[in-house]
């Protein structure tokens, strides 16, 4: 398949042509930029047909490159999310510092991420993983913040993930002596007991690691954070899933054949809700969009992870969709919170209030997003949330249900701090310049929401490739007269009418808006945060009133002990007593001629004392 | 046939004896001639290297005594590899250094040449030989030629770098000269192929200490822990191209020496586990030392040291994937850490005491050094797509292959740290706020050469590794083929 070598081409000509092209001028730049991702993904959509595949070597190892169903899937989150981030980051990153840097590093990553879900060989697996890691380390430190803290922080991470799966791959091929996938799956069967358990588990810790799952998850708040928010709807939106790709293969092709007993699902599964729970737990702790739409991913795939650890057939689709859906509701609201820094200047709740006016445009895509994430009717989240919840019920994980259900309902409360903290609420005079942002951003918001709007009444467009893609994997297809013509108003899951449970909740809704329209109407009285009775005081100019001030303390209250430990700590802990132990060995070198000749002495001597042993 | 082996070691020995002379007709030949001679050279190993991989071995019998009785020089493909990168990175740092050395008049540039050219001579003559005791000569031109270009700043630390390098190796030519003279004086003789032939004769007391005796000379010298206290200091105070040289070049040669002793002259099993254990010891060691110096030079050769115990690592499993992946990676360090030296030694140029803070901001000023110290960073982590990485990726093979599962963590874990104090340099070169009073010296035209090229050479290699494996892959087997060698030396007549 020549396609192939074409799109890697222009990938990487494009990437290295961008960043010189800044020299130039900055309209060219934009404009090569924006050929670089979006040339690339009209080929693969127009050019590579599911089931092609390009073998080649390299240094005497047999390589293959090659679509299929499950692939696809996922290329179609990459290059769909990555040509709308791409848009949006011409307009995000107008006038900034480093724009080359960004671009170059953009591209890379939407070009990793593909070649991930096209590598079938462990190698060019690895290969584009480690160049998604480092090059979305490099947009983690864009901003030059804190970066040997964060920065290092997510990288130490990454490698150690990394470096696991490449134990796990080299070990494999020891056995098998070939590094394709397809053989890595048929010989796993023969392999010792050992190995067998041992694989998944590297494996699935460079997974986990990508897919930010408890414990290993303490690099996602600040490396989400620290990036600029444009590439950030691509790192939370794609990047992410790339550990929930590489999870799916892993499960159901290894630890579903796994002797029973051995609780790897199980294990998974409650990692997975714990790190939905405490996610949105910290996700509500947050005063600062970025943090907290940071937590909010982590909690996110938390489901995600439930879904596809589970592996009953509804519970891997549950996963899948909510995957789709995660990519399209987190990439628009990290888009959202950029527009808002980028028109404003900052993303503190407490500082910005009352943006509705001033940015409807943006407005219509965060209340899209947050519809979505909240797992409301008639958008998408729905149904991937409605999906998980049976598959759960349905597979007997009843205290998982609670996990997830207090959860989502917990997430609750930040989805309405985000959308409540930025646009509603009273109008400062502060911000009474902003303006809407520019249409290159609009427009990929939008259009975002449009979607999920359209996936949440015909969820069979996503469902159907989900299918596939788990066909491809081995399942037995027993769904299928239900997604070929899948849309809401179908019964289906395990035959549960949709219709009157969709109907009732849209009811109660436009109830309620009615009402309170009719009321609001009646009594509007415009004030400023400064317009309140407070005992007689009179509020100091510097104090900040804006509502979100400590907005869920009763909550965060009741839930305290549970937050009280944080993993970090005691990373950090661990990380000082090494550092500490690398002091003491520097000290071996003791800059003294002598001590070395002794050093010398005593290493001759040791050596013949053992040396019946050594030698 | 274009030329045979012996010149390596006749033309830079005679171009060091000439250059004072030639300096008195015109003081800009003494920085041309090296060059000529590397470049001269450079062609000479290619070609010949080109001609062994088809024909098979070149055996040189110097003054016509053949074999066992006198020295004979072996250009196989495994010592004409080694060779032509210590050629190839002698003539990076001479192009580097051409006018580095300018400024410092006439006289220490006459020195810094005579010296590289010694050490070349040296080095290669390491590598070529198949005596022992001319091999010893040999380490002693290098070694000698090392302790003068490390007190080349004629400061009080190089001086103290260079005297505390200078009484190690003379501990290590004392006991090299002890091992040499216990094998002589069971066997009768100093032929390497001869004394491979009749070890099994040598009573085990004898043969083990004597080889104890040659891997911790040896070791001195190749930057074994705890045998490589000197090394730090030396790096840290040599100026940058000889850091590169020492890195590139005197290392890989006590390495090589190391190797041939335990795959061709030694038939004892046990020594390759205890390049095991000791290759092991120095990269954990060393690695964790790296990540708390404060100077670039010092972390550069604790980096170098943790490298160098890889590479030991990779020969102990006596296997031959182990072997290419060693080669593979002597390639790979020579060629990066050669570039970090270099261009480090920009980044700290002006500063009074090259601690790493140092090099905050330092891009804005020089960005190209900066780029190519970041590539060269990435790269010795061994992070795709970047030379680095196929060899780190062969010694994992490797280790699999042998079942050395726990080595491999050992190694993936060091990886971490490395990974770590590169990171950390490579961000402050970016993104902190350079120091007020430190001025960024802007490189040499010349110096910026020998940069890309070795900045190329890792992309290259990363994206076509295919371009070098074939001749690392016949090299490995040249070493692992133990008879072959024998026989190809003992065979010649004169």
């Amino acid at each position: 398949m020549e396609t192939f070598s074409i799109i890697f081409a222009i990938f990487l000509g494009g990437a290295v042509l961008t960043y010189f092209a800044g020299k130039l001028s900055s309209v060219v730049q934009d404009i090569l930029f924006l050929a670089t991702v979006l040339v690339p993904t009209y080929l693969f959509f127009s050019g590579v047909s599911i089931g092609s595949s390009m073998p080649f070597s390299l240094e005497g190892i047999s390589l293959l490159w090659g679509v299929n169903h499950f692939g696809w899937l996922f290329s179609l989150i990459v290059l769909g999310l990555g040509s709308l981030a791409a848009v949006y980051s011409v307009g995000y990153m107008k006038g900034k510092e480093r724009r080359g840097y960004f671009y170059l590093n953009f591209v890379l990553s939407v070009m990793s991420m593909l070649g991930i879900v096209i590598s079938q060989d462990l190698i060019s697996f690895f290969i584009f993983w480690e160049i998604m890691t480092w090059s979305s380390y490099l947009m983690v430190i864009y901003s030059g913040n804190d970066v040997q803290r964060i920065g290092i922080k997510y990288f130490v991470f990454s490698a150690i993930g990394a470096y696991a799966m490449l134990m796990a791959i080299v070990i494999v091929h020891s056995v098998t002596h070939t590094f394709f996938i397809e053989d890595m799956i048929q010989a796993y069967g023969q392999m010792s007991l050992q190995l067998q358990i041992w694989i998944p588990i590297l494996f699935l810790l460079a997974f986990a690691v990508k897919a930010a799952m408890m414990p290993l998850h303490v690099w996602a708040p600040g490396a989400y954070s620290n990036a600029p928010m444009a590439y950030t709807s691509l790192f939370s939106g794609a990047l992410s899933k790339m550990g929930v790709y590489g999870m799916v293969i892993i499960l159901v092709t290894m630890v579903n054949r796994l002797p029973q007993g051995i609780l790897f699902r199980e294990v998974l599964a409650w990692l997975g809700g714990i790190t939905a729970a405490m996610g949105t737990l910290w996700a509500i702790k947050q005063d600062d969009a970025k943090k907290l739409l940071a937590y909010s991913s982590v909690a996110q795939l938390g489901y995600i992870i439930v879904g596809v650890s589970i592996g009953t057939e509804l519970a891997m689709m549950a996963g899948l969709f909510l995957a789709v859906m995660h990519a399209l509701f987190k990439g628009t609201l990290f888009m959202v919170v950029g527009a808002i820094e980028k028109q404003t200047g900052t993303t503190n709740f407490t500082e910005v209030t009352g943006l509705i006016r001033k940015m409807p445009w943006t407005f219509f895509a965060a209340l899209m997003g947050i519809i979505a994430l909240a797992g409301i009717p008639p958008l998408g989240g729905f149904i991937g949330k409605w999906m998980l919840y049976e598959s759960l019920i349905t597979s007997d994980h009843y205290l998982l249900v609670i996990l997830i259900f207090f959860s989502s309902t917990a997430a609750f409360l930040y989805c309405y701090k985000f959308l409540f903290g930025f646009f509603l609420g009273q109008e400062e005079k502060e911000w009474a310049h902003v303006k809407e942002a520019p249409a290159t951003m609009v427009v990929p918001m939008v259009l975002m929401g449009i979607f999920m709007v359209v996936l949440g009444t015909f969820p069979g467009i996503v469902l159907n490739p989900i299918n596939n893609g788990l066909m491809d994997l081995g399942y037995v297809d027993s769904y299928k007269h239900l997604w070929e013509t899948s849309i809401i108003f179908n019964s289906w899951g395990d035959h549960v009418i949709l219709q009157p449970i969709l109907y009732s909740i849209m009811g109660i809704f436009i109830f309620f808006l009615i009402f309170v329209l009719w009321k609001g109407y009646k009594g509007t009285r415009y004030v400023t945060t400064k317009d309140i009775s407070s005992s007689g005081e009179v509020p100091k100019e510097d104090e900040n009133l804006t509502f979100s001030v400590g907005f869920m303390q009763p909550f965060m209250r009741a839930v305290a002990p549970v937050m009280r430990r944080q993993m970090d700590k005691y990373y950090t802990g661990f990380a000082n007593g090494l550092e500490g132990l690398f002091d003491f060995v520097r000290r071996i070198y003791t800059g003294n001629a002598q001590t070395y000749a002794v050093y010398v002495v005593v290493f001759i001597v040791i050596v013949l004392l053992f040396k019946d042993v050594l030698f | 046939m274009v030329g045979t082996p012996v010149l390596f070691v006749a033309i830079p020995l005679l171009a060091a004896f000439l250059i004072p002379l030639l300096g008195m007709i015109w003081k800009e030949l003494v920085r041309i001639v090296p060059g000529l001679v590397l470049i001269y050279l450079m062609v000479l190993s290619v070609n010949l290297l080109n001609h062994v991989l088809v024909n098979g071995p070149i055996v040189e019998v110097i003054a016509g005594w053949a074999p066992p009785f006198g020295i004979n020089l072996v250009f196989s493909a495994f010592s004409g590899f080694l060779v032509t990168l210590m050629v190839f990175l002698g003539l990076i740092v001479w192009i580097y250094s051409y006018r580095f050395k300018r400024n410092v008049g006439f006289e220490p540039a006459k020195k810094y040449f005579l010296l590289l050219m010694m050490l070349v001579t040296g080095a290669v003559g390491i590598v070529l030989t198949g005596d022992i005791f001319n091999m010893f000569v040999f380490i002693e031109i290098t070694g000698i030629s090392g302790y003068a270009l490390t007190a080349f700043y004629t400061g009080r630390d190089s001086a103290e770098a260079s005297f505390k390098y200078l009484m190690l190796g003379s501990i290590a030519s004392t006991l090299l000269l002890l091992a040499i003279m216990i094998l002589y004086s069971q066997l009768g003789t100093l032929n390497m192929a001869e004394i491979a032939t009749k070890i099994h004769t040598v009573k085990p007391a004898y043969k083990v200490i004597s080889l104890i005796l040659f891997i911790t000379a040896l070791g001195i010298e190749a930057e074994i822990f705890p045998l490589n206290g000197w090394a730090p200091d030396a790096y840290a105070e040599a100026p940058g191209p000889v850091g590169a040289a020492f890195a590139g070049i005197v290392v890989k040669a006590s390495v090589y020496a190391i190797i041939r002793y335990i795959y061709t002259i030694f038939d004892i099993s046990g020594a390759y586990d205890f390049l095991i254990i000791i290759g092991m010891v120095t990269l954990i060691i060393a690695e964790f030392a790296a990540i708390r110096q404060e100077k670039l030079k010092r972390m550069l050769a604790y980096s170098s040291i943790g490298q160098m115990g890889l590479v030991l690592v990779a020969f102990g499993f006596g296997t031959k994937e182990g072997v290419f992946a060693a080669l593979f990676l002597m390639l790979n360090h020579a060629i990066i850490k050669s570039l970090l030296f270099l261009s480090g030694s920009y980044l700290v140029y002006n500063s009074k005491d090259k601690t790493i803070a140092e090099v905050n901001g330092m891009h804005k000023f020089l960005p190209i050094t900066s780029f190519l110290f970041a590539l060269g960073a990435f790269a010795i982590v061994g992070l795709p797509p970047f030379a680095g990485f196929w060899s780190k990726l062969s010694v994992l093979t490797a280790a699999a292959d042998s079942h050395m599962l726990f080595v491999m963590s050992l190694i993936l874990m060091v990886s971490v740290v490395e990974l770590v104090y590169y990171l950390r340099v490579v961000n402050r070169i970016y993104f902190f706020k350079k120091e007020e009073s430190v001025e960024a010296k802007k490189p040499t035209f010349n110096a910026l050469i020998a940069m890309l090229v070795l900045g190329a050479l890792i992309l290259v290699i990363g994206f076509y590794p295919d371009v070098i494996t074939g001749v690392i892959h016949k090299a490995s087997a040249d070493l692992m083929d133990k008879t072959k060698y024998i026989n190809d030396v003992l065979s010649i007549k004169q």
